[in-house]
């Protein structure tokens, strides 16, 4: 299995004028952890996913999904 | 005379703890090496001996205290959720595995070694934890380093 994990995440954090870092600040985590996971490196739990996507207003689902 | 808290006596923010990691991760190898050589060293007195395996001692568990973050315990629920977070725990994680396999290589390496060379255990305690909790450090300090963001 070759699943990558895709996301909106830059896209609609932009959307709502949100940094990286303030982007963390909602969700308790780093701007790094933020940026390895807009970047695809780092696969969040789906606790981090899900609080992602509450703070960007979002079906999770619309924000990841797997690339095959 | 009711307690007063200090106003320039704060715990440090998550931000400036988050900070010190990073750039302190960075000087653990040179302690670790420096404190290697003093151990080498056999031409010292006893005293002096015994303080620098102490000193040694004291280092190695500071930096794993560091490395398993648990320094972090006395922080508010906040600072300690932005700096224990996953991305940090995975990071951790692959570095603790770097050690190990460092650790296991070193150990082949001095199994061999000691066909041709006699290594006493001193030396060889000494090669194998500080070489593993070094290549830990380092490879925490790399993934920890900062990275532009996107958005700046």
């Amino acid at each position: 299995m070759n699943d990558r994990l895709g996301n909106r995440l830059k896209e609609r954090r932009t959307e709502l004028g949100l940094t990286q870092a303030e982007l963390g600040d909602i969700c308790l985590v780093t701007r790094k952890t933020i940026n390895t996971v807009e970047n695809g490196v780092f696969v969040p739990s789906t606790i981090l996913a899900l609080r992602l996507a509450e703070a960007l207003n979002e079906p999770v689902e619309r924000l990841f999904w797997l690339d095959r | 005379m009711s307690y007063s808290r200090r106003p320039d006596f704060d715990l440090p923010t998550a931000e400036e703890a988050e900070r010190s990691r990073r750039t302190m991760l960075w000087l653990a190898p040179a302690i670790m090496l420096q404190q290697a050589s003093r151990l080498m060293d056999s031409g010292q007195s006893l005293g002096s001996q015994i303080f620098d395996v102490a000193t040694w001692m004291v280092l190695t568990l500071a930096i794993l205290w560091v490395l398993a973050g648990w320094p972090v315990r006395w922080l508010s629920e906040r600072d300690q959720l932005f700096l224990n977070d996953e991305g940090q725990q995975a990071m951790r994680g692959q570095s603790m595995r770097w050690g190990l396999i460092a650790t296991s290589l070193i150990g082949c390496a001095l199994m061999i070694a000691q066909i041709w060379v006699a290594i006493d255990s001193k030396t060889a305690i000494n090669a194998l934890v500080s070489g593993g909790i070094v290549v830990a450090a380092l490879r925490l300090a790399w993934l920890n380093r900062e990275d532009p963001a996107d958005d700046e």
